[in-house]
């Protein structure tokens, strides 16, 4: 029985469907199971799928973004069950905006969701952000990972500025900083101190990886 | 003389038909009246509120009822005269004519003698502005690229660079900003002359950006109202990207891009009855894989020619997109088979003006030859567009009857007079004493066409006293600025 409820609920990720993806997990609690198994057996397989399907070309983003819908769904009715000990893993909580005076939005959303797909935990704080509220985000989120993107030559330059907030807050030691967007360049993000700089959104996804580890 | 040739097209292409049209037009009057637009600007939101439009302040939220957008909008002139810094350089946007500019705002420069990509700077402006001069196909100026090498002040020092190189009309798509834009202004005025003429014969323009889906950007909106007042033409381009910004269906697209340009429009009839503004709507589809702004699509095609229909019905002038396509390499078949497609449309649907010309990269990435390019395609559309011509004298039934069955045209006067008339592309065809009739490859037969015109064309210069004073302008700028 448990086996196929761990099924059903892959499969309404890898569908893209969040209500039903809900009310499957609400019955798997009612029902007794575990819901760390839930996660580890249901709905990871199916977020996985899903990232397979995407990478091969046959799941369009719309597909990916309403299977993590359907996840986040599920991960809202199981995680306030999760007993002490048996918490989710995930691979690091990232930061994630763009830059103050910059309302470029779909690069910095396409970043963010790809590592949501990779087992991050995102807080994606909107466009047109100043460096001070990428901190306040650090600090509530206790982010281990900052990502900050731009899209115009102007505004690039407030990416140098999250970086002095973050030192300013003496939290400069404790997060990885990544830059990204059309017009940033490995020099650049080098002459601003940043860790890394990803030309795309799945290069940002092994940046991010290799950043968090190393 | 400058050097303009516009294409006056004998044929109208309609994509929507009347009713389609009043669709889209019902469609957009409704999200403006229900779900509003988010204006970020406590200034512009004060102007709405004092002429009664709904405003949600905490929100910013601003929502506008059909008749006073019908009312605000009718104030816009539907014709008006673009003019650049010496007599013939006027643009009459008044719906006989299409007028091509070059594309804007690119952020690699593939380097004129190196051939490298570095990043873009000043002089690449001031280089592209000499070889625009030159060239019959643009009509209008835009900074091709940005001035990197200026920081903060680089959209000021693009105006700069634009100004001192090119007779032409000027139009930005960067000076945003209350302050940067009363330094434009100023800018505008050393050329025009004074105030007055400004308003009269405006040397430049803008083109402002609205935020898909259904906002404004601060900065550009704030400009605007600046830029209206000063009675400088100012238009606001939306870019809905279907699935992305916009629903996944061309007519959403269309609404909601339309319904960001209205709102625009609207607030600067509010704060400047009767200002000369300008529509824009480039909507395309994206990259269902990787987010990407696809440029070149057939549904951005269909909605960029549905979008001069859009304009016109809201009686104002219209800037459609052609060219500044997605390929990364010239002299490719990607590229011909796009540029041909944009350019031709709009064209056909009656656009009073059209940009994209010299860039690739979607519009990031200036190849300065690419220019030379997008020229002969431009000028392959303009001889399509103006048709055959049936006169008499066209017809030639005289000339017909002198030479009769077999024999040749060669030695008669009329083809003597009427070969000359006929536009011969120089890319495919060169002149024997061209410096690259001797190239076979047609790249470097552009290349070597685009040397030519840096090296021997330079266009009236400014004169000293304004060449000055806008250093002057500039200089006030990056003191203010603490540059
Ligand atoms: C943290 O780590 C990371 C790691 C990787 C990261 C990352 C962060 N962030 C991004 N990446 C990377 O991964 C992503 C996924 O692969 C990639 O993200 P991208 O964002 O590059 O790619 C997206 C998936 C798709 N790409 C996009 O969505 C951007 C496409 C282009 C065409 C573009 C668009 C669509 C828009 N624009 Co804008 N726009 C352009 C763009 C030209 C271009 N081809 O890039 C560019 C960036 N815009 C430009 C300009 C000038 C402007 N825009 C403006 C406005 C807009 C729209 C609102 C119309 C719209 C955005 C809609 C929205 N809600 O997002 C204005 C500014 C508004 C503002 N204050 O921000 C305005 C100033 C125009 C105006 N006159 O008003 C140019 C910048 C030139 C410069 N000198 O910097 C521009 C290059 C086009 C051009 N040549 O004119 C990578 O860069």
């Amino acid at each position: 029985m448990s086996d196929e409820l761990y099924d059903k609920l892959c499969q309404s990720v890898v569908d893209g469907e969040p209500e039903e993806a809900a009310e499957l997990a609400q019955m798997a609690l009612d029902q007794g199971l575990d819901p760390l198994d839930c996660i580890n057996r249901g709905l990871t397989p199916g977020i996985d799928r899903v990232g397979e399907l995407f990478a091969t070309g046959d799941y369009y983003l719309p597909d990916l973004i309403i299977g993590g819908d359907a996840m986040k769904a599920a991960l809202a009715v199981l995680e306030p069950a999760l007993t002490q000990g048996r918490e989710r893993q995930i691979v690091a909580r990232v930061v994630l905006g763009t830059v103050q005076g910059d309302l470029h939005e779909i690069g910095k959303t396409l970043v963010g969701t790809m590592l949501t797909a990779n087992g991050f935990q995102v807080t994606d704080i909107g466009v047109d952000k100043p460096a001070s509220e990428f901190v306040a985000a650090v600090k509530d989120s206790g982010s281990t990972l900052v990502g900050a993107s731009a899209l115009l030559t102007t505004t690039m330059l407030h990416q140098q500025d999250v970086i002095e907030a973050l030192k300013e807050a003496g939290l400069r030691d404790k997060v990885k900083v990544m830059v990204g967007g059309a017009p940033i360049t490995e020099t650049w993000a080098d002459k601003i101190g940043a860790d890394g700089y990803a030309e795309d959104a799945i290069s940002a996804v092994a940046l991010a990886k290799k950043l968090v580890s190393g | 003389m400058p050097n303009i040739q516009p294409i006056r097209s004998r044929y109208r292409f309609e994509v929507l038909s009347g009713d389609q049209v009043r669709a889209i037009q019902d469609a957009t009057l409704e999200v403006l009246d229900q779900v509003g637009i988010h204006i970020p600007s406590p200034r512009a939101l004060d102007v709405f509120a004092q002429n009664g439009a709904a405003i949600d302040a905490e929100r910013q939220i601003v929502r506008l009822a059909p008749d006073l957008v019908r009312q605000a909008l009718a104030q816009a002139p539907r014709s008006y005269t673009l003019a650049g810094r010496v007599p013939g350089t006027e643009l009459y946007l008044d719906g006989a004519a299409t007028y091509a500019g070059t594309d804007g705002c690119g952020t690699q420069t593939v380097d004129f003698d190196s051939g490298v990509q570095r990043p873009s700077c000043k002089d690449d402006v001031a280089k592209m502005a000499r070889v625009s001069d030159y060239l019959s196909s643009v009509s209008f100026y835009w900074p091709m690229v940005s001035a990197q090498d200026f920081g903060p002040l680089a959209p000021l020092h693009e105006l700069d660079a634009a100004f001192n190189n090119t007779v032409k009309h000027v139009q930005s798509e960067t000076v945003m900003g209350q302050a940067s834009a009363r330094y434009a202004v100023r800018m505008a005025e050393v050329i025009a002359g004074d105030r007055a003429r400004l308003r009269a014969n405006p040397p430049f323009s803008m083109l402002i950006c609205t935020i898909a889906p259904l906002a404004q950007d601060k900065e550009g909106i704030e400009a605007g109202m600046v830029y209206a007042e000063a009675g400088v033409p100012v238009g606001f381009m939306a870019m809905p990207n279907m699935g992305a910004t916009a629903p996944a269906v061309p007519g959403g697209a269309l609404v909601v891009g339309n319904a960001e340009v209205v709102a625009a429009m609207v607030l600067m009839q509010l704060v400047a009855p009767g200002a000369p503004v300008f529509y824009s709507l480039l909507a395309s589809v994206m990259d269902p894989h990787t987010a990407d702004y696809i440029v070149a699509i057939p549904e951005k095609y269909l909605c960029n020619a549905a979008a001069v229909q859009l304009a016109h019905d809201w009686g104002v002038p219209v800037l459609a997109g052609a060219f500044g396509m997605d390929a990364a390499e010239p002299a490719t078949w990607e590229l011909g088979r796009d540029s041909v497609y944009t350019a031709l449309m709009v064209p056909l649907a009656g656009a009073d003006m059209i940009t994209g010309g010299g860039m690739l990269k979607a519009s990031t990435l200036l190849v300065p030859e690419q220019l030379i390019y997008d020229d002969e395609i431009y000028h392959t559309h303009r001889v399509l567009l103006e048709g055959i011509e049936t006169s008499a004298e066209a017809l030639a039934v005289d000339v017909i009857q002198a030479v009769g069955p077999r024999g040749h045209y060669l030695g008669q006067r009329h083809t003597r007079r009427h070969l000359r008339d006929i536009w011969i592309p120089a890319l495919t065809h060169p002149r024997p004493a061209a410096p690259d009739h001797a190239q076979t490859d047609i790249r470097c037969r552009a290349k070597a066409q685009l040397d030519r015109i840096l090296a021997e064309h330079q266009p009236e210069p400014l004169e000293r006293a304004a060449q000055d004073e806008l250093r002057a302008i500039l200089e006030a700028a990056r003191q203010e600025s603490g540059a």
